[in-house]
């Protein structure tokens, strides 16, 4: 019985607490789709109490100090909930940023797609949409999806094929690149393939 | 005595200067189209010419040396451009619903960011309607509830209180700080102030972040 008793809020500093971890890690965690429940059916809890502590008011007289109390925790918990919800949104788009807008890669990882919930999938999927959008305003000659973390030094880059990925259009025509081959290729042309693992980067000649 | 600076500055010089001061900035900046798109028709052509002359069986070594280092200088261009719009997207979407409710900042938008914006205000708030806000009680269901002074608000807006490091380009007209006190920075200082104090001298190119 006693573990039943809980504090107003103290669902919802777990959920922050998770999405905190979530960023001293730097790892995206699983939907946490259970606590978010408790949190939703605690949130309906608060909201009949707090209409039958207003019904039992008489009229004319001030609501009694337990209606303020009920109503920061209801304000605070859907804060918790929310900020939990915009966190996780970050990351994903982190997350699709650096790999490129490459959005197949994300959804067939079997690892990413446990951890997150059907509407953060649909979010997803949206979101890639409005970004392809926007990635269309700009010419052929600038993707916008391209990595920005290193500015590149050298027009080429000798890679080896970690991942088969079939056949890639480069300057030097199609190449069709097979595990364990190595290549000496133009950045611009696989920069993708990189992001997404299925080259590596050998360092020297 | 050093050199004026009455000479114009080039436009990959302008660029980069916009660039550092978007990604300093807390605020999202005036759109530079007219120096975007020179830059990127000035890239196309630079492409074109490329090609033409790789094909050109009469090109020496020496030409071909010089292509690639143009190639390179290509790719490095594009790369500012595109981390300059990449940073002006992240603040977009950052404050997408700030965005849609004032139209201040849309005046420093172009029109593509604006839709960005406002699809990305819609995108999020349909994400929190179906993931939290429909399973509350009616009345807890709002994304604009008034907040307490304790609580932060419900939409994000930029912080222009946001100290910055600015660099005075020429000698620039006196601001003044929070406290009424009045400050002058003469040509090439450099002073920590907060951001909305010198957004008009960063406006004007007077003065540049760093």
């Amino acid at each position: 019985m006693s573990a039943d008793v809980r504090q107003y809020g103290e669902l919802g500093t777990q959920l922050l607490l998770e999405s905190r971890r979530s960023t001293q890690t730097d790892t995206l965690l699983k939907y946490n789709d259970s606590l978010v429940r408790s949190i939703i059916r605690e949130q309906r809890d608060l909201e009949k109490s707090l209409l039958s502590q207003i019904s039992k008011t008489p009229e004319n007289e001030p609501p009694p100090p337990a209606v303020i109390i009920i109503q920061t925790a209801i304000l605070r918990n859907k804060r918790c909930l929310l900020a939990y919800h915009s966190h996780r949104l970050d990351r994903l788009r982190d997350t699709y940023w650096a790999v490129g807008g490459a959005l197949p890669h994300i959804l067939s990882d079997p690892d990413t797609r446990s951890k997150l919930s059907p509407h953060e999938v649909d979010y997803l999927r949206s979101y890639h949409s409005s970004a392809m959008d926007f990635r269309g305003e700009f010419s052929n000659e600038l993707d916008i999806m391209a990595s920005i973390t290193v500015p590149p030094k050298e027009l080429h880059v000798s890679v080896k094929v970690v991942k088969d990925c079939g056949v890639i259009q480069t300057e030097l025509g199609t190449i069709d690149f097979k595990k364990g081959q190595r290549f000496m290729v133009r950045r611009a042309d696989i920069e993708h393939l990189i992001v997404q693992g299925y080259l590596e980067e050998v360092s020297g000649p | 005595m050093d050199v004026d600076i009455t000479e114009p500055d080039s436009p990959l010089e302008q660029l980069t200067r916009h660039w550092i001061n978007e990604r300093h900035a807390p605020d999202i900046l005036p759109a530079q189209e007219a120096l975007l798109s020179s830059i990127l028709d000035h890239l196309r052509r630079q492409s074109d010419a490329v090609q033409l002359l790789r094909g050109d069986p009469s090109t020496s070594d020496d030409e071909h040396l010089r292509i690639t280092l143009v190639q390179l200088d290509i790719e490095r261009v594009k790369f500012i451009v595109r981390s300059y719009v990449r940073t002006r997207l992240f603040k977009i979407e950052k404050y997408a619903r700030y965005i849609t409710s004032n139209a201040d900042i849309q005046t420093r938008l172009t029109a593509a960011e604006r839709d960005h914006a406002s699809r990305h205000a819609d995108l999020t708030d349909r994400h929190f309607n179906f993931s939290v806000l429909q399973s509350l009680p009616e009345p807890q269901r709002h994304l604009d509830d008034e907040t307490p002074y304790y609580m932060p608000p419900m939409v994000s807006a930029p912080d222009v209180t946001r100290p910055v490091f600015v660099h005075a380009l020429v000698d620039c007209p006196p601001v003044v700080l929070p406290d009424g006190t009045r400050h002058e920075m003469l040509k090439g200082h450099i002073s920590l102030t907060p951001f909305s104090v010198v957004e008009h001298l960063i406006a004007r190119g007077e003065a540049e972040l760093v």
